[in-house]
């Protein structure tokens, strides 16, 4: 009974030339926009679905926002913004209005995606074992070998199960024809896919109609994916193994984020200080004496899992944890070591690693990057900074930035000095224009274009690559703003990838 | 279980039911001062000995404070200290958020809106617009929560460990609660009927136990008929005895007695043998001569085993030798 009013409540309107909030949408000059197109009208794959939702009107929109707002808070979805006991908890700002990308797209990036991860891993089996491809290439052997993430001590180890790359999250933008292109790859820890999963739940509850007629793939069972993912690289039989998550604790900024996946999961959530080496074997204590650990999903830094090789001086950390990973007696998610692979300036070099290990071209694109390491790309550098983006290759959450086109005189001949007095720190890309996508802007209460991007998530067994069909898109709330980090004013959406048609 | 898990459990339901008994015994309080023959210090001065807080209090709000409930509720309340409302409500959401992925999503979501709602702006409108709002508030979202636990969790390890703290914080309560007013009020109320009759009853209704005492004892409200049933009464859930026995029911589930391998030993022996000494307390054990000696000996052993429970089953003790 209540299903059948609701429908009746949200009877689709025959699409015509008004199209509600979205009338006055003012488009971004030179970006490509997610849900209208160059004209104003919604774009094909999704025409039913965003006349829905611009029927609805801004007082709707205004509401539903501050519910969506109030309900996270009460849920405790939120971050730290300090990594102290004082920290204060936000939510991680969310705009209701969706992101969609059609079926098409999608299944392009799907194998784009799956044969990157697939090159990525080979790449550093290779790093860590025989280092062909090193010997190959001069510069790439220089930036892998003196990168600060390499960690010479674990090549000739090889990971139970042969996976390295268990969780991959792929930055990826679109550029101003549409072309999505990956901006960065992240193969360590990287975060965010609980705020999919939720963020999904919020826009199901506010848009089903909409929803509906986007036909969109689900996302609620990448817990299920990653709990089999890390079973399946566990030293002893999968169906016995105990795997955990490891946190650094509830001050950590995505606490929220390791306890959502704990808790999906039906695994422990661990701390460094519960878990213990014996004989080369990990341990958990318990109420019940100790119970020996197969798999650990770790959310911890390299820097952090194990003071008697990273870091002496540590109390963080579980001694003897690199003993019993390197004798096979524990799988590690993400494997340590794997910062080498998405450092900045190896980026540069994907392209030629897929053709080198899988002989086949890039099917999703990058974007062209300057190596200041190397002679001429320095040269070109440093004499155009202004209309350069330089990025540093060991910071990331958009610091250690220079926005040239933006930027002041002072800060540019700064970064030009720093650029020749360590090249192989710094890499450089032309600004590439992010697309927008229609966002609630609460002040002034319309939908306004802002820019996004996009995470896809990417789990790895001994298998082979499966792509979570959706991901988490970042949007710059304010208006104007490139910067999607959540650490600078940045927001999320959810994101419908669509299913293929029927 | 891990065993930095089972503290924060442990802790969680400790916090949760200190909450909920403070705020009742600050809303009985309150109402029975306003129409008490007792001086307003004699209503106001046992809540702070039964929170612990004596000494803190006088030196911070001086001696004539303990006359002035405004201060009283304002200082077991807001306090920065470890023994008001507000420390319990934010101690019991910190240990739950550290274990956010054994507390149920249900279970959390309303203590974190108690959390919300009392370090935000709403929790003070109430209590300076609607003060007895305000307790009835906190009291109503700590009972959801603990009926949420038990109707929305797995009843294992977890929940065990949760309740074994509330259990033992509510044996605590019940007992100081009995012992202060037994002691500040007994000598000044056996000399008016009508007196005592009230204080007895804002007694029971401190504890919750108005209605099941007088279907218990459907006839004079006596001091020791009052006591008799807090201390004794096997079936009201918050009598001594019920809690004892619940608590050590609790930690049997988490570690059978006869489960020589597995820590806990001596905790469990020792809450077995509290149990029975109060099984076998009798009407004598409730006569104002006898009873703080009782309760003593309660409170004593009560917080004796929640060391020995942190130190075998918490500590370090799962380390292999």
């Amino acid at each position: 009974m209540e299903g059948s009013s609701t429908q009746a409540q949200f009877q689709a309107p025959e699409p015509g030339p008004s199209r509600g909030l979205f009338t006055d949408y003012p488009s971004e000059p030179g970006a490509y926009d997610e849900l209208l197109d160059e004209h104003g009208a919604p774009r094909a794959a999704f025409r039913r679905a965003i006349a829905l939702l611009g029927a609805r009107s801004s007082d709707e929109l205004a509401r539903a926002q501050a519910l969506a707002e109030l309900s996270l808070l009460n849920q405790g979805v939120t971050f730290s913004v300090y990594s102290d006991n004082r920290g204060a908890e936000k939510i991680f700002p969310f705009c209701l209005v969706p992101r969609m990308v059609a079926w098409n797209d999608w299944s392009r990036l799907k194998s784009g995606l799956e044969q990157r991860v697939r090159a990525i891993g080979l790449f550093l089996d290779d790093v860590y074992g025989p280092q062909k491809i090193l010997a190959q290439v001069p510069l790439l052997r220089d930036l892998v070998l003196g990168a600060k993430l390499y960690l010479p001590k674990l090549r000739g180890v090889r990971p139970p199960g042969g996976v390295r790359l268990h969780i991959a999250g792929i930055d990826l933008i679109r550029d101003h024809e549409g072309t999505f292109r990956v901006l960065e790859d992240n193969l360590r820890t990287p975060s965010g896919v609980s705020y999919v999963i939720e963020n999904r739940l919020i826009t199901k509850r506010i848009f089903p109609e909409a929803f509906e007629e986007a036909r969109v793939h689900r996302v609620d069972h990448y817990p299920t994916r990653l709990a089999e993912t890390l079973r399946s690289v566990s030293p002893e039989d999968p169906d016995r193994a105990t795997c955990v998550v490891l946190t650094p604790g509830p001050y950590n900024s995505a606490y929220f984020e390791h306890s959502f996946l704990a808790r999906t999961m039906g695994i422990e959530l661990v701390q460094a200080a519960d878990l213990f080496v014996d004989d080369d074997q990990v341990f958990v204590r318990t109420t019940r004496g100790p119970r020996r650990v197969h798999v650990i999903y770790r959310r911890v830094d390299d820097a952090f899992l194990d003071p008697e090789v990273f870091r002496p001086d540590s109390l963080l950390g579980v001694p003897g944890l690199m003993r019993a990973y390197a004798a096979g007696n524990v799988a590690v998610a993400n494997a340590p070591g794997n910062g080498v692979a998405d450092d900045k300036a190896v980026y540069a070099f994907v392209p030629e690693i897929i053709r080198y290990y899988l002989g086949e071209e890039p099917m999703v694109e990058q974007v062209p990057t300057f190596l200041c390491g190397r002679d001429d790309d320095r040269a070109y550098v440093v004499d155009n900074l202004h209309q350069l983006v330089v990025k540093a290759v060991d910071e990331a959450g958009g610091y250690g930035m220079l926005m040239g086109p933006s930027a002041k005189q002072a800060e540019i001949d700064d970064f030009r000095r720093r650029i020749l007095a360590d090249p192989r720190r710094y890499i450089a890309q032309h600004r590439v224009e992010l697309s927008t996508c229609p966002t609630w802007d609460a002040d002034k209460r319309v939908i306004a274009p802002r820019r996004v991007d996009l995470r896809p998530y990417i789990l790895s067994s001994p298998e082979g690559p499966w792509v979570l069909p959706g991901g988490l898109s970042r949007v710059a709330l304010r208006e104007g703003s490139y910067v999607v980090n959540s650490s600078q004013g940045g927001g999320s959406k959810d994101t419908w990838v669509q299913k293929e048609p029927a | 279980m891990i065993s930095r898990v089972a503290d924060h459990c442990f802790w969680f339901g400790r916090y949760l039911e200190r909450a909920e008994s403070c705020a009742r015994v600050l809303q009985v309080t309150s109402s029975l001062a306003l129409d008490t023959e007792l001086t307003q210090e004699q209503c106001w001065l046992p809540v702070i000995i039964v929170a612990g807080e004596e000494a803190r209090f006088l030196e911070r709000h001086g001696e004539k404070a303990s006359a002035d409930g405004e201060a009283v509720q304002r200082y077991l309340t807001w306090d920065e200290g470890m023994a008001s409302l507000r420390h319990a409500v934010c101690a019991a959401r910190e240990n739950a958020r550290s274990i956010r992925e054994v507390v149920s999503l249900e279970a959390w979501e309303a203590v974190n809106e108690l959390y919300l709602w009392i370090t935000g702006k709403a929790g003070r409108e109430a209590y300076e617009a609607h003060r007895y709002g305000f307790y009835l508030h906190v009291r109503r979202a700590v009972q959801l929560s603990l009926g949420l636990l038990r109707s929305t969790m797995l009843h294992d390890t977890p929940l065990d460990f949760i309740w074994l703290g509330v259990m033992l914080e509510r044996t605590g309560q019940t007992a100081r609660v009995l012992d202060v007013h037994h002691h500040v009020l007994a000598p000044v109320a056996s000399r008016h009927q009508v007196v005592d009759t009230a204080l007895w009853l804002a007694l029971l209704r401190a504890c919750s136990g108005f209605e099941p005492f007088m279907k218990r004892n459907p006839g004079r409200v006596t001091g020791a008929a009052v006591a008799s049933f807090l201390l004794l009464e096997p079936s009201f859930p918050r009598s001594i005895r019920f809690c004892v026995h619940a608590a050590h029911d609790c930690l049997s589930a988490i570690r059978p007695p006869g489960a020589s391998s597995l820590p806990g030993g001596e905790s469990v022996a020792r809450l077995g043998e509290l149990d029975e000494w109060v099984r076998q307390r009798g009407v004598a054990d409730a006569q104002a001569g006898s009873i703080h000696a009782v309760l003593t000996h309660i409170v004593d052993e009560t917080a004796f085993i929640g060391n020995l429970v942190s130190r075998e089953l918490f500590g370090v003790s799962a380390v292999p030798a």
